[in-house]
């Protein structure tokens, strides 16, 4: 190993970051801090020209949602991986709020028994509209959040719900998926980007807006 | 009305402490650290933390063992779970009684802590790596800020991967096996048995080890002393 240290050394100079001679950390650190805001004024950026793109949609949405929760209607939110986690956050911001009333909402992804006793029953496709088949009924609502907006259960959930009278939201990324296409789908919120963390931190944004703008649209009435 | 969130850039102070962090975090994982995260009032956090380092979104990126805590009992939960040279990793406000409790133990458990929230910090010390909104609005964990914060740190410490000639603690760092300077202070140690003549299991950040408690006595398991060459100098209070 020596040999070949002493080999290469002469021209490392040249090459900062060629191989696990790098000592400094001071270099690295810069350029993570640089990538570190650059990535956030990228997020900013794309959650700001998302909320504009989506202003109506939200208003939309958001009465119709007031409407039906005014009705005694209920939410269901549901998604896959980091979406099923910003699914839940979304269900707690209505059922829990800092602020204004409690609304009745829950994610389906907070059963573990339930989700593998569907996964391992009756296949995964199904974990979100058996639950839907079994809780759900006309005039509540169901939100799926992806980034793809393809994903095949939350296609089937959509589609049970919508069959079920359900008012039917999807959060998708890039192009929309086949929620922008699917005739389950009432509303759907696109978040143009190719970048699932950036399209994830938009739609927590969107989710947050919705839920503001329903409380403004008078579901505590 | 667009939430605060959405303006509010990220500050030179946070850009660096998520820098530092992320070669923190990329270090640790290097020499085959587990990260626990908890989350005690949004769960949700804790489990996309772990989700995003265990299933990588980007194909290619390694897969890093990292595990959401659950409750009821997060300080139990932790203090089974950690091994010394993990990462603890919580998204709470400053004033969580279960984090902060959690991050005082975790150095006698040999454990690196982060600390994500926002509103009125923690104190200075509470945790080796604090990525702070200052923005105290209650609503803030919910328009994705903490998101924006988790992921950055993810793909900053991928970044970290790419330079494995700094994934060890280089001249001048402290690196906390062979920190003379640091060891010589007195390290933490939590209780493990209540004392039989002037003697308790402790934990400490290099293991379990008898340690004499004649100066600190009387000791319950739980309670948190300095020790120094082998002996309890001191207690370590609630606010410590």
């Amino acid at each position: 190993m020596t040999g070949n240290k002493a080999d290469t050394e002469a021209t490392n100079f040249l090459y900062p970051f060629i191989d696990a001679e790098e000592r400094d950390s001071k270099s690295l650190l810069d350029d993570l801090a640089e990538s570190a805001r650059s990535k956030a004024a990228e997020s900013a950026a794309l959650r700001r020209s998302t909320l504009e793109a989506n202003e109506a949609l939200v208003a939309t949405a958001a009465a119709e949602m007031a409407r039906r929760f005014a009705a005694g209607g209920r939410l269901f939110t549901f998604g896959n991986g980091g979406s099923s986690t910003d699914s839940t956050t979304l269900a707690a911001l209505f059922a829990r709020p800092p602020s204004g009333d409690p609304l009745p909402a829950w994610s389906l992804t907070t059963d573990q028994a339930i989700l593998t006793a569907l996964g391992n029953d009756v296949g995964f496709e199904l974990v979100f509209a058996r639950q839907l088949i079994a809780r759900s009924r006309s005039g509540d609502i169901a939100i799926a959040m992806s980034t793809s907006g393809s994903s095949p259960d939350l296609m089937v959930a959509l589609r049970e719900a919508r069959r079920r009278g359900l008012y039917t939201i999807g959060f998708a990324g890039y192009d929309g998926g086949s929620f922008a296409t699917s005739p389950d789908v009432d509303v759907c919120f696109v978040v143009r980007s190719q970048s699932v963390h950036r399209i994830q931190e938009a739609q927590a944004l969107l989710g947050y807006q919705l839920w503001e703008s329903v409380h403004s649209q008078g579901a505590d009435a | 009305m667009i939430p605060t969130a959405i303006d509010r850039g990220l500050g030179d102070d946070l850009a660096s402490d998520l820098a530092a962090a992320a070669l923190t975090l990329a270090r640790k994982f290097s020499d085959g650290a587990t990260m626990w995260s908890l989350a005690p009032s949004w769960a949700p956090h804790a489990q996309h933390i772990a989700v995003e380092f265990v299933h990588p979104v980007i194909v290619g990126k390694r897969a890093l063992p990292a595990v959401a805590l659950i409750g009821p009992d997060f300080v139990s939960a932790a203090r089974v779970s950690v091994r010394p040279g993990d990462i603890v990793i919580a998204v709470a406000d400053a004033d969580d009684p279960a984090v902060r409790s959690v991050m005082r133990r975790a150095p006698a458990w040999g454990a690196t802590t982060l600390w994500i929230g926002n509103g009125a910090r923690p104190p200075v010390g509470a945790a080796d790596h604090v990525l702070w909104l200052d923005d105290p609005d209650p609503r803030t964990p919910a328009t994705g800020g903490f998101v924006l914060l988790y992921h950055l740190l993810w793909e900053l410490t991928h970044v970290c991967f790419e330079h494995p000639g700094l994934m060890k603690a280089g001249n001048g760092e402290c690196s906390e096996d062979v920190c003379v300077t640091c060891s010589d202070e007195g390290r933490l140690g939590e209780v493990l048995t209540s004392s039989v003549e002037g003697v308790a299991r402790v934990r400490t950040g290099g293991g379990e080890e008898a340690v004499s408690t004649v100066l600190v006595e009387p000791v319950a398991p739980g309670e948190l002393v300095l020790v120094h060459a082998g002996m309890a100098i001191s207690k370590v209070g609630e606010e410590a």
